[in-house]
């Protein structure tokens, strides 16, 4: 089973060249982390597919891959997600509002939507992870009667860290939706779960035989996340992992982001556990 | 509430054969609690156990000076305390009800009487107890990682 595949970026002949985007909002999420509305100069729209990402440049700091967290229904603007881990990052992190800033993409292969039609779906995401599994939940719920139980586990640092804090409680208003949080260390006014993210896996419903599971967050969240839904019954071939290396031309030429026999930027990021979970223990990978 | 409503859920519970299920049963009682309740505290003698039925338990540190920490959180079906099965049978941590809850809880004391005196029963408990130990090990470990940073 493959996910869904964008066409190859590496035949457009303006591959490497950005497009002008302006910001048109900023919102912090948490205290290293904002949201970034932005919009296209030429008014042309901005069509992805939830699990994608681009190549966000600031002009005269450095360019980064990262994944698009909007609503793959709203086409007029981009929304990211980031978090200020280095020198480029920071540098987003500290736009405002109309400036501009150059995009690339959209790039990868996206999250395995047409195969989850009719399943059950579990989306597990871990601390900045909820940002590229976003779009999916927003098109699973927009779509809710196409797919069967659908739920949200999401495992952070601190209360501090959650991320779309309002959203999170607007879904957990929802009949249709399971929503589990947690955390690694809380204080006692925290009034959720505090443990591992694997932990809240009992409490949701699913068949594990009709089952996708989507799974995102830090490499070694993932294998044990996989590895769990696995013990509980779920296909190696049914769970999708985002991955992350350090992809610079987005487009399979340059190799920064070679993962054994594929690229991370062409082949993925998406790719059903099955076909990465031996490469996911060896450590010169 | 009887305790085969709550085995589907219980690792402990659903380990235990039909005899030991009726044992803990006569050695249990229902119990609901309001939200701030104190099962126990640090260093109090470990003489009870619980199950959750509904609703969630924090295990947490206090320390002089800063407010509570909690360790973990226990919900549904999940074993609240472990320290009753070994010496010197005394908390390690606090262990605090979060929103009102309903619970079972044993009388530790007893059931260790049984295990002393039956040593099938004891090893069924201490396998269960065990597999709940590793399990939060394992969760301990993970947590060690700092998986989201």
């Amino acid at each position: 089973m493959t996910a869904n595949t964008a066409a190859p970026s590496s035949l457009q002949p303006d591959a490497m060249l950005p497009r002008p985007f302006r910001v048109a909002s900023t919102a912090a999420d948490t205290v290293d982390t904002v949201t970034l509305i932005l919009e296209p100069e030429d008014g042309e729209g901005f069509h992805f597919a939830p699990g994608q990402f681009t190549m966000l440049y600031v002009f005269g700091v450095g360019e980064v891959p990262i994944s698009v967290s909007g609503d793959p229904g709203t086409a007029e603007t981009l929304v990211h997600t980031v978090r200020a881990v280095g020198a480029v990052t920071e540098a987003i992190c500290r736009l405002t509002a109309g400036d501009r800033v150059g995009i690339r993409g959209p790039y990868g292969t996206g999250w395995p939507i047409r195969e989850a039609e009719g399943k059950d779906v579990v989306v597990a995401a871990g601390g900045i992870g909820l940002a590229p599994v976003r779009p999916m939940l927003l098109t699973l719920l927009a779509g809710r009667h196409r797919f069967g139980a659908v739920s949200l586990v999401y495992g952070s640092r601190t209360p501090g860290d959650l991320l779309y804090v309002d959203e999170l409680h607007s879904w957990r208003s929802r009949f249709d939706v399971e929503i589990e949080v947690t955390v690694d260390r809380a204080g006692s006014d925290w009034l959720g779960d505090v443990g591992v993210v694997t932990s809240l896996l009992p409490r949701i419903p699913f068949r594990p035989e009709n089952t996708i599971a989507v799974v995102c967050g830090p490499e070694i969240m993932m294998r044990v996340t996989a590895d769990e839904m696995i013990l509980r019954g779920v296909s190696a071939a049914s769970i999708y992992l985002s991955m992350e290396r350090n992809m610079k031309c987005a487009v399979g030429f340059c190799g920064h982001c070679q993962f054994g026999p594929e690229f991370i930027c062409r082949d993925g990021p998406v790719f059903a556990y099955e076909r990465i979970r031996g490469r996911m223990r060896v450590p010169s990978l | 509430m009887s305790l085969i409503s709550l085995r589907e859920r219980s690792q402990l519970l659903s380990k235990l054969t039909s005899t030991e299920l009726d044992l803990f049963e006569s050695l249990s009682r229902e119990m609901t609690a309001a939200d701030g309740e104190i099962l126990f505290e640090e260093g109090a003698d470990a003489d009870t156990f619980y199950v959750v039925a509904d609703g969630r338990v924090a295990l947490e540190l206090t320390s002089a000076g800063r407010s509570p920490m909690i360790i973990q959180t226990l919900g549904p079906g999940e074993l609240v305390g472990l320290s009753w099965l070994f010496p010197p049978h005394r908390w390690n941590w606090r262990a605090r009800v979060v929103g009102a809850s309903r619970l079972v809880v044993f009388d530790a004391v007893e059931v260790r009487r049984h295990c002393h005196e039956n040593r099938d029963l004891a090893l069924d408990v201490f396998q269960v107890v065990a597999a709940e130990m590793a399990e939060r090990l394992h969760s301990t470990r993970l947590r060690l990682l700092d998986l989201y940073s």
